[in-house]
């Protein structure tokens, strides 16, 4: 369960964060929208505890991230990009992933496996393409096969193979009974995806729900988006 | 399954000693040093075989391109800090191993442990080679002042990667940290020299010379070697602590 309780964020005199509060519950797919600058990212990292916050708090079952025990088998985490040095090959950028968290290297194998990258694993990150990038990302995320999975754009620069793929895999995990919280702007793959929904706009949370509760008497998740993260909503249809 | 302190810290050893030893630019800059090394070893050497003989001759040769070394091991504290800002490495970094504190210090301490025996072999190569080459008219050379003078510049490496990796924390980019480092170990250091004598000795470079020259061969106000490596060391500890406070507080 990923709680996030009264989250306020201050960036030099700017509100980035103005006390947000939703939850991320096991068993379920919780996707978060915002146009960019929102406050998405900056939530997602204060949560993984790469940022501070000004004031409130952001807990993995019950805990600061910084206090968990083997953060790598609780949380796995893909953040914008691959996450990794240009000039490491994918393999040992997962190998010394693998080895922080005392992990057997044969789960990097089946990892790279998992997210179709055996054949690049012996390529240096900075020839990957983008969607290479993101599926070493999500392999990284994956290693400790944890039970909660916080992803940030997790399709985007995938191709339409790596969307259903990822799409698949995420229901598959949520429906074990693990906790999926993933920021996107694709509106149409998130609406197959997801089973709650949280906007944030301009640092505040605007809709909490079900995907039906935020889809209410729209016609489509894009429309309610729209609806509530635009100040005139008439100029987007 | 609770992972006890120093399960934790053994593996955040192995995790940045992987780190370094799987990032192609460290060993080439590595490699780069020892050569480098070599040819202004040899240089030297060919001028000095016209001058001086005996141990000190030997040892300011084998040790003459110093100066130009710690340029080898200044680059190598920039590239082992400044990797983790490639490609955002530091939010991978960070999410693995959440201790920032602790994590820091192994990975300076990691880093120390990585460039002793590189000093260590690429220095001792300078005075070897300066050794075979001058050993004709090296009469009654004194091993004990040799081996301390190469401790000394090996602790002298160490300490200048130490505190240009805890300098390369603070500033995060490697262009930056690298202007700050050159420019003062290759323009602010020597002109203070000329201009502050007196104080230039304190100065963490300098403090450092103090610690390969022997002392019958240095200055009249010049330091033990036990002073500068206290100086040295000083200077260093104090930037690694404010890197360390640094890290710990601000957003990655």
């Amino acid at each position: 369960m990923i709680t996030i309780n009264s989250l306020v964020k201050h960036r030099r005199k700017q509100e980035i964060l103005s006390g947000i509060s939703f939850k991320a519950r096991p068993g379920r797919v919780t996707g978060f929208l915002g146009p960019n600058g929102a406050g998405k990212s900056s939530t997602l990292r204060i949560l993984l505890g790469l940022d501070r916050a000004t004031s409130g708090s952001a807990l993995i079952n019950g805990k600061p991230f910084a206090e968990l025990d083997n953060p790598l088998t609780r949380v796995g985490a893909a953040l914008d990009g691959a996450g990794a040095h240009r000039m490491r090959t994918g393999r040992a950028h997962l190998c010394w992933i693998a080895r922080a968290a005392g992990l057997p290297r044969a789960r990097v194998e089946e990892v790279l496996e998992i997210t179709g990258l055996t054949n690049a694993a012996g390529k240096r990150v900075g020839s990957y393409s983008l969607g290479m990038g993101k599926r070493l990302g999500m392999a990284a995320a994956l290693l400790g096969d944890p039970e909660i999975l916080v992803l940030d754009e997790p399709v985007n620069g995938l191709d339409p193979e790596g969307i259903r793929w990822i799409r698949t895999f995420l229901r598959t995990r949520a429906e074990s009974g693990n906790t999926v919280l993933l920021s996107s702007h694709l509106m149409g793959e998130l609406a197959e995806t997801v089973d709650d929904v949280v906007i944030i706009k301009q640092g505040q949370i605007v809709a909490d729900g079900t995907l039906a509760e935020v889809i209410g008497k729209h016609p489509t998740l894009e429309e309610a988006y729209f609806a509530l993260t635009t100040e005139y909503p008439g100029e987007n249809v | 399954m609770k992972v006890s302190f120093n399960r934790r810290l053994l593996r955040i050893f192995a995790a940045e000693l992987e780190k370094l030893a799987t990032l192609p630019t460290i060993r080439f800059n590595l490699m780069a040093a020892f050569m480098l090394n070599l040819v202004l070893a040899a240089a030297f050497t060919s001028a000095g075989l016209q001058g001086a003989a005996g141990t000190q001759a030997i040892l300011n040769t084998g040790l003459a391109s110093m100066e130009y070394l710690q340029t080898g091991f200044i680059v190598l504290g920039v590239l082992s800090a400044c990797s983790e800002y490639t490609g955002g490495q530091i939010r991978t970094t960070l999410t693995v191993m959440p201790w920032r504190g602790l994590l820091l210090s192994a990975k300076l301490l990691v880093l120390a442990l990585v460039t002793v025996p590189a000093a260590f072999i690429i220095a001792g190569s300078g005075i070897l080679y300066s050794f075979f080459m001058m050993k004709e008219t090296a009469a009654g050379i004194e091993i004990g002042t040799v081996i301390s003078s190469l401790t000394g510049a090996t602790g002298y490496l160490t300490l200048t990667t130490l505190l240009s990796a805890a300098i390369s924390i603070v500033l995060r980019r490697s262009t930056p940290a690298m202007v700050v480092l050159l420019s003062y170990y290759f323009i602010v250091s020597p002109l203070t020299m000329g201009i502050l004598p007196g104080i230039s000795h304190y100065f963490p470079d300098r403090a450092g010379y103090y610690m390969y020259t022997p002392f019958t061969f240095a200055e009249a106000d010049a330091l033990t070697a036990l002073q500068g490596t206290g100086l040295s060391l000083s200077w260093t500890l104090m930037f690694i602590s404010a890197a360390i406070g640094l890290y710990r507080r601000r957003d990655a």
